[in-house]
């Protein structure tokens, strides 16, 4: 047994656990629910149409086309399009600038090379300037304005701007004027002008440097005063209800925290919104009456909320506004409402149509994936509808990770029934939608089902199905390093099977022969049909033979992966499956009353192993006075008498084994131990 | 006879012992923002405590959608650095680059600070510092990147340096001429309830057995700074003690002596300069 060090090493272990915890992600599916404007952002809207147009000019039918200066140039000088080579030349250059700006490559400028920028900036705009009559003067003028914006000429682009390219026909090229005038005019210090423009444009991470430091209640209803129609309303709305949703995920007692939207601000906020919905001046009440009843549901009244939501689906508002409280609509109806023929009914079609607008933008998805997770899956749950409430997780994603732990954990005949209902589904239409969109891989199945037999030690019937599965399947899991260089017939209090790091992260695929899990079944049915014939040592070598099996294959062996995909420090006996460590310990109990004093040596070192203790035999407290933690010896534990035992035996024989006398904990525990 | 006798049983000591030498007493700090630019607060607290080195972040490295190495987050010079200032450009590089090797990052990490203190006038420069959180998976590649820096660094004559966090400890230690020692961020972040996640001394603890032997030499640097957070929405705001900061400080110079004499705090801003009073920066910076 390798246990060098592991006294010290545990406090170690500890320490590691807690950074540990820092890259644990627990998946929480708290996505925001109020969302009333195209995710995608002004940006990423320009770059896409301006690619078109150089695709479109070049002829080009390529599906991700990159713009490259060279190119588009050579084309136009093949065309004799004197004009768009020198555009090209001089937009390269400035795009040059551009990049080096940002200053986050390999090659930082030199003092020359940032004289020379600006002298490049200098020239292009000059030449662009020249061109404003040209047939290419949208992209000349565009050209003019970011070099000023570079060279910072903000004032310049200013009256640039209000005196000749607003007057520009409409084109994506003045699209991106305005969005740099709009920055002019923040940095010229009119900053209400530049957020309208923002909104108009969709330019969100404008939006929120500009108004980061103001984003609360009171700004909203200044704005609405000021406008009620104001174009930087919904942006603000839409980032206050987030807000307050934050809080409201996060509402758990007790924690040090400053609230970023307080209960008393989000009641003045569901007050506002009523307010603005009986004024009659916003054009888009869906907005108001969507934002008060999620504040409503979130805060004050489920039942207010529903009757708000209900009415908001019909108010007027633009297709996003609309969308937003038709989703809010489905959310507390499945918290609200009860389950019935008519609610599945009416899911069914909402299901539907969610999955269908996620592929137009990933707020329909997360919709989904939170109304699921947090509503629906529990509630069919509770309303003995358990296939239901899986079949959703999995309409879901296949891959969710909710789904895959629900077939992992639940009890086999309950697996069997769920495959079972997938091939037919119960009369409800919702039943019938779900079980239509979930693919089933055999293999996968055969091996989880295999799986599940063994974790409760029926090896016969895992044996079974897991004779279905190639080796090829095992060679391609996550776990395969670890299943292609183990053996479960290693002692694990003799030996780690630590994997060297660089066979650990290779990629290399393994190429096992055999199928470890049927390996191990097989395995466990001989040496268990083997023990009712066998007596006295031989009887109790067997014992812990096999006792060293179950301890191996445990969640806290090296051979997790015969009973499990993965492994993590928070690792427990979970439902559906057998205490492996327990039955190794009753194994180990037979054993220990063997006559082979050699045999009976390793059979009391092996139940001082502590991974197959519940409980250490101390405690460690800290001592602020000593500055260290003290160690408490525990002699209730089940830990402490294994360690007794051994310590008696060794004391009694007067001849210990090197691996006991080379175990640290063994020698730590022995110096308190009279 | 007698005296070789003598000096072979004193050389276990003398080497024992090297590893804690050639740190100077001196008083740093690190500048860890994106714009050198320092308020009156700063270059005052840089006068009242001697600090006459800065360990100033440089830029960043991370890998791009490619897997390819990148500089990230330059720092912009927008004011002159003091002519009477050290500066020691640090990168913080994140792990997953060391996940492999890289052909020629280490020139060209090198070649980017030099090119940066003379477009912007550095003056100065001595050495570098390498910054990187260090895992057993990446430990070999970084050391053989260091070597690699170590190499570059001396054609233009500078010294290198890495950060040593406390978990780094029980490796072997890198292939450089010191190491400073980050006395911060030592807990879980989830746990914030429990134990200050920036310092606590219970976190320490378990580390400070390989102090004493740890072959190589080491500064220690202590935070002075406000971790603001959101969890879950909320502002959750994570500051360290004073008594905690000093109860470390004495615990690690307990076991190992030399970690006073270069001290750095971590990180000059005027918000943390005003956090702490006199007598506790006084008390940081005792060697």
């Amino acid at each position: 047994m390798k246990r060098l060090n592991r006294f010290i090493a545990i406090s170690l272990v500890l320490a590691c656990c807690q950074s540990a915890f820092a890259c644990l992600w627990i998946e929480t599916h708290n996505y925001y629910l109020f969302h009333v404007y195209n995710s995608e952002e002004f940006s990423t809207r320009v770059n896409n149409i301006t690619k078109d147009n150089w695709k479109a000019y070049l002829g080009s039918t390529e599906e991700y086309y990159y713009f490259n200066a060279d190119e588009v140039r050579k084309y136009a000088q093949s065309k004799g399009d004197a004009l768009m080579a020198s555009y090209v030349t001089n937009l390269e250059k400035y795009l040059d600038c551009a990049s080096a700006v940002s200053s986050d490559t390999w090659n930082y400028p030199t003092k020359e090379e940032l004289a020379q920028r600006r002298q490049v900036l200098t020239a292009v705009r000059q030449y662009a300037l020249s061109k404003l009559s040209s047939r290419l003067r949208s992209q000349h003028a565009l050209l003019f304005m970011r070099c000023n914006m570079l060279l910072g000429n903000h004032a310049e682009n200013v009256s640039f701007w209000e005196a000749r390219s607003s007057n520009f026909i409409e084109t994506v090229y003045k699209d991106m004027m305005k969005n740099i005038y709009a920055g002019a005019l923040l940095k010229t210090g009119n900053s209400v002008k530049a957020g309208q423009l923002f909104a108009e444009m969709g330019d969100w991470n404008s939006l929120m440097t500009q108004y980061y430091e103001k984003r609360s209640y009171q700004a909203i209803r200044a704005e609405y005063q000021r406008d009620a129609n104001s174009a930087v309303l919904p942006f603000l709305l839409q980032d206050f209800i987030n807000n307050a949703q934050e809080a409201y995920d996060g509402n758990e007692p007790g924690k040090q925290f400053i609230r970023d939207i307080s209960k008393q601000e989000a009641h003045q906020m569901i007050q506002l919104a009523g307010q603005v919905v009986k004024d009659g001046r916003s054009r888009v009440p869906a907005l108001w009456m969507s934002a008060k009843a999620w504040l409503e549901y979130m805060f004050d009244s489920r039942s207010q909320a529903l009757a708000d939501i209900n009415e908001a689906v019909t108010l007027d508002g633009n297709e996003w506004m609309k969308n937003c409280a038709r989703v809010l609509k489905l959310y507390i109806s499945a918290s609200e409402k009860p389950i019935n023929a008519q609610f599945d009914q009416y899911l069914a079609g909402e299901l539907q149509w969610l999955n269908q607008m996620k592929q137009e933008d990933i707020f329909f998805g997360n919709a989904l994936d939170r109304t699921i997770h947090q509503v629906l899956a529990d509630k069919y749950a509770m309303n003995q509808r358990p296939k239901t409430s899986q079949a959703l997780l999995g309409f879901l994603n296949e891959t969710d990770a909710q789904y895959e732990n629900g077939l992992d954990t639940m009890e086999v005949s309950r697996l069997e029934q769920f495959l079972d209902y997938l091939k037919r589904p119960d009369v409800s239409p919702l039943d019938k939608l779900l079980a239509s969109r979930i693919t089933v891989d055999q293999t996968k199945m055969n091996d989880l089902v295999g799986t599940k037999y063994l974790r409760i030690c029926r090896w016969a019937e895992a044996a079974k199905w897991l004779q279905q599965v190639p080796v090829s399947f095992y060679n391609k899991a996550s776990y395969a390093v670890y299943a292609a260089n183990r053996s479960f017939r290693v002692e694990p209090w003799m030996k780690r099977q630590w994997l060297k790091s660089d066979m650990e992260y290779s990629s290399e695929e393994q190429h096992m022969t055999t199928n470890p899990k049927l390996d191990f079944a097989n395995e466990m049915m001989t040496l268990e049909s083997r023990l009712p014939k066998l007596k006295g040592n031989d009887y109790q070598q067997a014992c812990y033979d096999l006792a060293a099996r179950y301890a191996q294959v445990s969640f806290s062996g090296d051979c997790w992966f015969i009973m499990r995909n993965g492994k993590s420090i928070y690792d427990k006996v979970r439902n559906n499956e057998t205490d492996l460590n327990k039955e190794a310990v009753r194994l180990l109990c037979k054993a220990v009353n063997t006559s082979d004093k050699k045999l009976k040596e390793r059979v009391l070192f092996a139940l001082s192993y502590e991974y197959i203790n519940p409980d250490t035999w101390y405690k460690s407290e800290w001592d602020s006075n000593l500055a260290e933690y003290r160690i408490i010896p525990q002699p209730d534990s089940w830990h402490y008498k294994a360690l007794a035992a051994l310590a008696d035996f060794e004391r009694d024989n007067n001849a210990v084994s090197p691996y006991v006398s080379r175990c640290d904990n063994f020698a730590t525990f022995r110096k308190q131990y009279k | 006879m007698c005296k070789q006798l003598v000096w072979l049983l004193l050389l276990p000591l003398w080497v024992g012992c090297t590893h804690q030498k050639h740190m100077d007493d001196e008083n740093s700090v690190y500048y860890w923002r994106t714009e050198w630019r320092l308020d009156s607060t700063e270059r005052a607290f840089l006068t009242q405590y001697h600090i006459n080195k800065v360990y100033c972040r440089y830029f960043d490295v991370v890998l791009n959608d490619d897997n390819q190495p990148m500089p990230n987050a330059t720092i912009a010079f927008t004011e002159k650095v003091p002519q009477d200032l050290e500066l020691v450009p640090t990168v913080f590089i994140t792990e997953n680059c060391m996940h492999q090797r890289h052909e020629g990052l280490a020139r060209k990490l090198v070649e980017r600070i030099v090119q940066m203190d003379e477009t912007n006038d550095i003056p100065k420069v001595q050495e570098i510092q390498i910054d990187c959180d260090y895992t057993g998976r990446s430990r070999q590649t970084y050391y053989d990147f260091l070597s690699e820096v170590r190499q570059e660094a001396e054609k233009h004559h500078l010294r290198l340096s890495t950060t040593i966090r406390l978990h780094q400890l029980s490796m072997s230690a890198p292939p450089v001429d010191y190491g400073v020692l980050m006395l911060y961020n030592t807990g879980d972040p989830q746990k914030f309830q429990e134990r200050n996640p920036i310092l606590d001394l219970r976190d320490v603890q378990p580390y400070l057995r390989y102090l004493s032997d740890y072959p190589l030499p080491l500064a220690a640097a202590y935070p002075v700074f406000l971790w603001q957070r959101d969890i879950y929405g909320v502002r959750v705001e994570h500051v360290v003690e004073a008594d905690e900061i000093l109860q470390v400080k004495a615990a690690v110079e307990k076991k190992r002596s030399a970690l006073r004499h270069t001290i750095l705090l971590y990180h000059l801003d005027h918000d943390n300069i005003n956090r702490y009073n006199h007598e506790t920066f006084e008390s940081v910076y005792r060697h």
